[in-house]
Formats: structure tokens, C-alpha cells, sequence
């Protein structure tokens, strides 16, 4: 601790001196900051990206789903494909459905609340996907700038250490040990703001596209359950 | 997710490097330099008790001026008057444009002036005039002079040699010399100095006023004829010692100052235990006389010099004020004014204890 270089001389006090001079745990800590800071912007350029596409995805099913195709073909068409987003629920609604009526299931209630039930599990499968990882940003949001200030008390800590070693209250020997702390804080902060920001923004549009997938579900269950009226009235007649 | 980290990393490795090219070290606060007043702690000792010295003397222990020549007033003097010593005749008023003209009417009672002269401390040269004195004329007309009018009487001898001196006109052409070549200096001296001039081969006089004049400056000049108020306070410029141009010893002072003073008073009150309980508190005065050594350590027995008694209470306060000396020495006084202080005497005052 006492090999910090007090009173560095001029030019010294450049980001990368700055960070050569601190000591180990300053360093580690500036380090992961930076790694944290690496990380989020990747979870949050991936997010944005993947939930774009999501969206496109969305909108390019609901385009096709109310174009007046039956949902036969429709299933048909999606079948061989992967699919995600509105037409995975889709899927699982009307895979439930065949397979109750290939079975031939006797209640239509018990089938209605089966393919809500397959839906319900669809969405919350999409969304897990979705909202991945956005607990990182979260933690990054709040926790980076404590890190960075633990590091800026161990260095400042230890500068004053130094300083008393010293026996010199000269600013030029307090000072660079103090700035040097400091960068371990300006870098937490450096890591937590985008964090938080794309937290509250990647969350807000997490719970948009959960909703819509909730109100698709919805529509569809009652276009089922409309069918199932249907199909029991001619039963019955 | 590849993507996005990729990404990521290479926008940090991006912002780290511009970071590093570009975030170099603050250019260096340039702090201007406050130049440090230089501070001196003046004591006041060193204008109150200035002395004041002579330029061309040596050095001597003490600084002086030069001493002065005056003459004493004599002792047994009879009469009120601005004189040195005591006259015959009466006091007259002071009328200086009357008396030329009285000259001029009554050249008799003039001549008799060089006598009055010689007592005057200052010109030294009227003396040698009475000797040559063929015609001791032209002195009467130049002395305006109330002083040596008066005096004509004692002198009765010259009478005889007045009427020569008679003539006016010998007189006046004397006085233009004088204004046109000294304006300076007061007319007193001039008019005694001019007679002497012209009838002296030896020019002392002349000497003396080219001596003053190209010293002085013309604004020095021009302040003394401005200045018309009489010197007034302060100490007389008068010493019996031998001129000198200084100290030999910086000293500041020759005085103890007030605040030394009181120091030694503190020094000395801190060991005092004056007799308590004493209802006649008054009667507990106490003088005692020490003699120092420059080291502030007594020198011999204090001396109870008054105050004191022959009864037990008085002689507890006398012996409390003679412990209390003894105890507190060596004192701590400033060396270079031993002289003030190699000599004390201490005034114990109950009384005035708790003030």
C-alpha cells in the first residue's frame, strides 16, 4: 500500500496513470466496473435488437391472423416453422384444440379452460425470453455506483495512509492519491446510468409486449370459445 | 447476444482509447504567486525614546547632540525683562522701525552697542570690533535692535568718537548689501553680522552665511520663511555630554517602556504573598530598593527603603515584599537597557492588589 507514488510527477495524472497508480483492490474493483459496464451495453443493445424483432414478428402475424385466412391453414402454414411471440401462442392454443378434439373431449369448458391455461404458459414462456437479463441492468443500475465508491474509500484510505507516512500535508501529496480514488466512483457511475436508463426503458417495453400477447390471447381464446358454442349447438341440434 | 456483445466491446475499447488519447492530464492550475508582506513588529520605544546624535562625532556610549554653549542666566537677577542679565535702565517696548529713525536723530546714544554684543552667546565676532574701532560708526546704524539700544548709557566713553560717526548716509549704503544678499535668514543676525564684515579683513561672517545657504535647498528655504511658529514642545536640544554621533550599543531607549514595566510588575506580583487579614491595609505600603546584575539576578540584600514597621504586622508585609523580590529574581528585563533597570525599587501596595 505504502508504494503508491505520492506526489506524481507533472503529466502523471492522465486517465491511464490515474489508473496504474491505484492500488490492487482499486484496481479490481475499476475493472470490474468496466466489465459491468461492457456486459449491460451488451444485454441492452441485444434486448433492443431482439425485442425489435419481436414487435416486427408481431405485427406481421397480427397482419396475417386478421387477413380472414382460417386457422386451419393458418396452423398449417406455422407448423413447419419456428415460431415465437404471438404465433407460439397461437400454436399452443390450437395445438391444445386439436388434440381435444382428436381425443374428442366431452366439456367444452374444460377444453376453454385447457387452451387459456396452454396460452397463459405460452406467454409467460415468450416473456421469459424477453425480459432475460434485464435483472442485470437492474443490479449494474443500483449497485455499480456503491462498488465504485468502496473503491474510492479503500484508495482514499490508503492514500491518507501514505499521506501520513509522508508527514506532509502538501497538496500536491494528497492530491493524486485522492483523484485516483476518485476515477474508481466516476467509472461506477459511468456503468450504472446507462444501466438504469435502459432498465426502465427495456422493462417498459418488456410490459408492452406482454400485454399485447396477453390481449392476443385473450381475443383468440373468445374466437375459440365462440367456435366451441358453435360446434355445441350443432350438437345439440 | 453475440452481437451485442461484440458491440459492446468494441464501444468501450472505443471509448477507452479516445479516453486515453484524449483525456491527457488537466493542464496544471497556474496558482499567481502572492508575494509575502514582510512584516516588522515596531516597538514604540524606538520613537518615543529617540536620541538624537551627530553626524561627524565618533562614536561614544551614548548618542548626544552637540552640548550646548548657552550661557547661564544669571542667578540674582533683580529686574523682569527679556534680558540675560540685569540692566539700568528700564524696560522699553518693542519698536523695531522707531528705533532707526531714533539712531538717526540721536547719534550719541548709539555708538555705545558693542558692549551689549560681546555678552551675546551666539556671534562671537562683535568682540573684535570695539578694537579696531577708529570709527565705530558704522555698527549704529544697522542694529535695529531694541537690546543694544537700551543699552547706551554704561558705555559713556565712546561718546566722544560719536559725532564723527555722525553721518547717515554711511550707514544705509551697509544695509542694501544685506537684503540683496541674504533673504533668507532672519534680520537679527544679518545686521550684526554685516558691520562686521565690512570692517573685518577676516570674513567669517561671510563664511558662515555661504555655508548655510548652498546647503540648504530652496524649498528649505522657502519653509523657513514660511514658518513663523516658534519651535514648541518636546525636550530642550541640550546636552552636557560630549557630542557623539551614536551608541555604541543599539539600545531601545534608555527608559523602561510602559509594557516593560508592567512586565516586571507581573514577574514580581506573581510571588508576592501579601499579609492577609490585616484590617489597616493602608499602612502596609511597602518601598524596596534592589540593585541588578545584567543577568537579572539580585545583586546583594534588597533594601526595604520605606513602609514597613517596627510592629509584627508591618514587619511580615516588609519581609513578604523582600521574599518576594528574592524569590521571583532573575528577572527577565531587556539586556540592552541595563542601565534603567540596574537599580529598581518596587512599590508593594495591598491595596492595589486586585485590580
Amino acid at each position: 500500500m505504502e508504494q503508491i507514488a505520492l506526489a506524481a510527477p507533472e503529466g502523471q495524472y492522465s486517465l491511464w496513470a490515474l489508473f496504474m497508480q491505484a492500488g490492487l483492490i482499486v484496481k479490481l474493483v475499476m475493472i470490474g466496473l468496466v466489465l459491468a459496464s461492457v456486459w449491460t451495453w451488451a444485454i441492452v443493445i441485444d434486448k433492443m435488437i431482439a425485442m425489435g424483432r419481436i414487435r416486427k414478428a408481431m405485427d406481421r402475424f397480427e397482419e396475417v391472423f386478421w387477413s380472414g385466412q382460417s386457422l386451419e391453414e393458418l396452423y398449417r402454414a406455422l407448423a413447419e416453422k419456428k415460431t415465437s411471440g404471438m404465433g407460439a401462442v397461437f400454436m399452443a392454443a390450437m395445438r391444445e384444440w386439436k388434440k381435444s378434439f382428436e381425443r374428442g373431449a366431452k366439456s367444452p369448458h374444460s377444453l376453454q379452460t385447457r387452451i387459456d391455461r396452454a396460452m397463459d404458459l405460452a406467454i409467460a414462456r415468450e416473456m421469459e425470453g424477453v425480459e432475460s437479463r434485464l435483472g442485470f441492468l437492474a443490479s449494474v443500475g443500483s449497485g455499480a455506483p456503491f462498488i465504485g465508491l468502496f473503491g474510492t474509500v479503500i484508495g482514499i484510505m490508503t492514500s491518507f495512509q501514505a499521506i501520513a507516512g509522508s508527514k506532509s500535508t502538501n497538496l500536491a501529496v494528497v492530491a493524486p492519491g485522492i483523484a485516483e480514488a476518485l476515477l474508481a466512483t466516476a467509472i461506477g457511475l459511468l456503468a450504472a446510468i446507462p444501466a438504469t436508463i435502459a432498465y426502465n426503458k427495456l422493462s417498459g417495453d418488456a410490459s408492452k409486449l406482454s400485454a399485447r400477447l396477453e390481449g392476443f390471447a385473450d381475443e383468440f381464446s373468445a374466437i375459440l370459445s365462440r367456435q366451441l358454442d358453435e360446434r355445441s349447438a350443432k350438437q345439440a341440434a | 447476444m453475440k452481437t451485442g456483445l461484440t458491440s459492446s466491446v468494441v464501444m468501450h475499447a472505443a471509448v477507452i482509447g479516445f479516453g486515453l488519447v484524449s483525456l491527457s492530464a488537466p493542464k496544471p492550475m497556474q496558482v499567481a504567486d502572492v508575494e509575502a508582506l514582510p512584516i516588522d513588529l515596531v516597538s514604540i520605544e524606538e520613537i518615543t525614546q529617540i536620541q538624537e546624535g551627530v553626524k561627524d562625532a565618533p562614536k561614544a556610549e551614548r548618542a548626544a547632540p552637540t552640548p550646548t554653549t548657552r550661557p547661564d542666566i544669571v542667578p540674582d537677577a533683580e529686574k523682569a525683562g527679556d534680558q540675560d542679565r540685569d540692566l539700568e535702565n528700564e524696560v522699553q517696548p518693542d519698536v523695531q522701525e522707531k528705533q532707526i529713525a531714533k539712531t538717526q536723530e540721536a547719534p550719541p546714544e548709539a555708538p555705545p552697542t558693542p558692549q551689549p554684543a560681546p555678552e551675546r552667546p551666539d556671534p562671537v565676532e562683535p568682540e573684535p570690533e570695539p578694537k579696531p574701532a577708529a570709527e565705530p560708526t558704522p555698527e549704529v546704524a544697522p542694529e535695529p535692535k531694541p537690546r543694544e539700544e537700551v543699552t547706551p548709557e554704561p558705555a559713556e566713553q565712546q561718546v566722544a568718537a560719536l559725532p564723527d560717526v555722525a553721518p547717515v548716509p554711511e550707514a544705509r549704503p551697509e544695509r542694501k548689501p544685506q537684503t540683496e544678499e541674504t533673504t533668507a535668514s532672519t534680520p537679527k543676525p544679518q545686521t550684526a553680522e554685516t558691520p562686521n564684515r565690512k570692517q573685518e579683513p577676516a570674513k567669517e561672517p561671510a563664511k558662515k552665511t555661504a555655508s548655510t545657504n548652498p546647503e540648504k535647498s530652496i524649498e528649505d528655504e522657502v519653509a523657513a520663511l514660511l514658518n513663523k511658529e516658534k519651535a514648541s514642545g518636546g525636550g530642550a536640544k541640550r546636552s552636557t555630554d560630549q557630542a557623539a554621533l551614536g551608541g555604541e550599543r543599539t539600545t531601545g531607549g534608555s527608559t523602561l517602556s510602559a509594557s516593560e514595566m508592567d512586565a516586571l510588575r507581573q514577574q514580581i506580583q506573581k510571588c508576592w504573598n501579601p499579609p492577609f487579614g490585616v484590617a489597616d491595609a493602608q499602612g502596609l505600603r511597602v518601598t524596596v530598593k534592589m540593585r541588578l546584575t545584567p543577568t537579572g539576578e539580585i545583586e546583594g540584600r534588597p533594601e526595604v527603603v520605606s513602609g514597613g514597621g517596627n510592629d509584627g504586622v508591618g514587619r511580615a508585609a516588609a519581609d513578604s515584599a523582600r521574599r518576594a523580590v528574592i524569590v521571583c529574581s532573575p528577572y527577565k528585563l531587556p539586556a540592552d537597557k541595563y542601565d534603567a533597570w540596574q537599580d529598581v525599587v518596587v512599590n508593594f501596595d495591598p491595596s492595589q492588589l486586585f485590580r
